[in-house]
């Protein structure tokens, strides 16, 4: 995508007569902030790297470090099967949306017809609606498949899979519209006077001109499932759950016990967290543009 | 923020009608065969797909709300009874107006503190220096994290025994219980913020890209300071962009679920009781889901606001950033 908040390297350069803030004051502001975000993340990465005693004690600076807290997390939490739910479901999730998205999106930005607007709007309007509207009547329809047609969906993969295609396809669809916007017509124009089918056209020329649009909408996609606490924790069994569920699982149980665990606790918050830093690493000018294009975690 | 590029392209499908003769030149010249060949057919798999899994439950929210539907009758909801605004009545008359009150004023102090905090965070890096790109990656921290992960830190940190109240009795200070009580108000309001500012940040910093380099060199050739020049030269350019990010964010900020529920769990403490959180408890604890589906139809309502003033400021958007360049 064309989206990312980058200067133009002649503003850069141009120096003291745009400086915005005097010296100063700037070093302040950015000391604040930097700190303000740095001291927790500091600590949480600290206390992974310490022992469920020595948080417990009250250490900010590890006694000594130690990595048991990995090692440990994996048998005291149920995390693999989260995180191997959460990759099988969000992964499915991410292609159907962007394939799906990528149809769409080209129909609506390139055809006209009745009804277009009403369309361009909701995709943007149902970002914003409240996941709980749509959980419950889910839910419900869910349950009457069990009592109606003898069928189980509440806590399988595929129903949870199903829940997300509810918020990750409009998402999906907008990002590839914002996408779509962009790229000149003349290619598929060139290719539609030779006699070229829609469907060739959208495989052999738009799709593999917006790759990279394809690939950031099927990650936000993943995302979107990746963060979702909402449906996982109506929609999953013990067995299906995801990662988000099994970490809040995780931190509303272990408090109860004799010792907190709140090492453990820091290293599976970070083992969760370690799949979106490292797409966001990969994918950065991509994925920060997209953001604010969505404006959608 | 979208590219200028895409902003302009963007114009006719945001606003207006959809017809032809509202897009670009280029659209009219080729319209003969975009009206003749419309291959809508393509429309199919998604658009079924959506009516299915968005436009079928959002009707039958509406349906669910009127009926009195529990976890007795939910095996056969088809035959539970009709009761119309019956349940809207006991929403109202259980303590749905103070969660109202709570969203709201979550969201809107949540919002008036982020933006001056992203506003700024956009200013101090948009003069490039030595190692910029680390404090941009910095700020980008708190919003990558997924908010579960954010949530289930935070709880972690203020337990009673946390490292929160260890470090404030290191100086003087008793911290007290934050996760329960009228002070866990304030708990989600503070990590709210601290999650969700760059949010601001990031819709500042592409507005700010917008003000050319030619305003700048004027300004500094005519002498000005700094504050008159940011107040009355760069600001203005940031009121459309912050303006819509603030939208959004309040617009998210009353959505927001996971924030309180991985921090104080369901049900959740009074103070903190939000729409999303009642929605949540009176459906799935309580079992009462007619009820609870009233009780988000009214959480719709309360977003409608702002949304709708998003859908419309989005085109005002379009046409500043038009005539901005």
């Amino acid at each position: 995508m064309t989206l990312s908040p980058t200067v133009p390297r002649r503003r850069a350069a141009a120096g003291e007569a745009h400086r915005l803030l005097p010296r100063p004051l700037l070093v302040i502001i950015t000391l604040f902030l930097c700190a303000m975000v740095l001291v927790p993340v500091l600590y949480i990465v600290l206390a992974s790297l310490n022992t469920d005693l020595g948080v417990a004690e009250g250490q900010f600076w590890p006694g000594s470090f130690s990595g048991t807290s990995y090692t440990k997390i994996w048998t005291t939490a149920n995390l693999s099967t989260g995180i191997l739910n959460s990759l099988v479901v969000c992964g499915l999730v991410a292609v159907a949306s962007a394939l799906l998205g990528t149809i769409t999106a080209y129909v609506l930005v390139r055809f006209s017809f009745l009804g277009r607007v009403t369309i361009l709007r909701a995709l943007v309007g149902l970002q914003s609606i409240p996941g709980t509207l749509l959980l419950l009547p889910v839910f419900v329809l869910f349950s009457s498949a069990g009592n109606y047609l003898g069928l189980t969906v509440i806590g399988t993969r595929w129903g949870l899979f199903v829940a997300y295609l509810t918020f990750a396809l409009p998402f999906s669809t907008w990002v590839m519209v914002t996408y779509l916007r962009g790229l000149p017509r003349e290619l598929e124009e060139a290719a539609r006077t030779e006699g070229a089918s829609t469907l060739v056209i959208l495989f052999r020329i738009i799709a593999p001109l917006s790759l990279p649009a394809i690939v950031v909408s099927g990650i936000f996609a993943f995302l979107l499932g990746w963060n979702d606490v909402l449906f996982a924790s109506v929609l999953t069994s013990p067995e299906t759950q995801t990662a988000a569920v099994a970490l809040q699982v995780f931190g509303s149980t272990q408090e109860g016990g004799a010792l907190p665990v709140y090492s453990q606790m820091m290293a599976a918050a970070l083992i969760c967290a370690a799949p979106v830093v490292l797409l966001y690493l990969i994918f950065q000018r991509y994925l920060v543009g997209g953001l604010t294009a969505g404006g959608v975690k | 923020m979208i590219d200028d590029r895409t902003t302009t392209r963007a114009a006719p499908g945001t606003s207006g009608d959809g017809t032809a003769a509202g897009r670009e030149p280029v659209g009219r010249r080729r319209r003969g065969v975009t009206q003749q060949q419309r291959p809508l057919w393509l429309l199919a798999p998604g658009g079924i797909l959506m009516t299915l899994v968005i436009g079928l439950p959002l009707l039958l929210a509406g349906y669910l709300s009127l009926i009195d539907l529990d976890q007795y009758t939910l095996r056969r909801w088809l035959q539970a009874p009709f009761i119309g605004v019956g349940n809207f009545t006991e929403a109202f008359q259980t303590g749905l107006l103070h969660s109202i009150w709570i969203s709201v004023s979550f969201a809107v102090i949540s919002t008036a503190v982020t933006a001056p905090l992203g506003v700024a965070a956009a200013i101090v890096t948009q003069n490039a220096y030595r190692g910029r790109g680390v404090v941009r990656a910095i700020f980008l921290i708190p919003y990558v994290l997924p908010s579960f992960v954010v949530a289930s830190v935070w709880r972690t940190m203020l337990q009673p025994d946390g490292i929160v109240n260890t470090l404030l009795a290191k100086v003087g200070v008793t911290g007290g219980l934050w996760l329960s009580g009228p002070k866990s108000y304030w708990t989600l309001i503070l990590v709210e913020i601290w999650a969700a500012w760059p949010f601001i940040y990031l819709m500042a910093l592409a507005g700010l890209q917008s003000v050319d380099g030619e305003v700048h060199e004027a300004s500094a050739l005519d002498g000005a300071n700094w504050w008159p020049k940011l107040r009355h030269v760069i600001l203005p350019y940031l009121r459309g962009p912050v303006l819509l990010a603030c939208l959004l964010a309040t617009l998210s900020h009353i959505n927001n679920f996971t924030l309180p529920f991985v921090l104080f769990g369901a049900p959740a403490p009074d103070d903190v009781n939000v729409m999303p959180m009642i929605v949540y408890v009176t459906s799935f604890q309580g079992l009462r889901f007619g009820l609870s589906a009233a009780m988000a139809i009214v959480s719709l309502l309360l977003i409608a606001v702002p949304l709708f003033a998003y859908l419309r400021a989005l085109r005002l958007d379009v046409h500043e950033d038009g005539r901005a360049r």
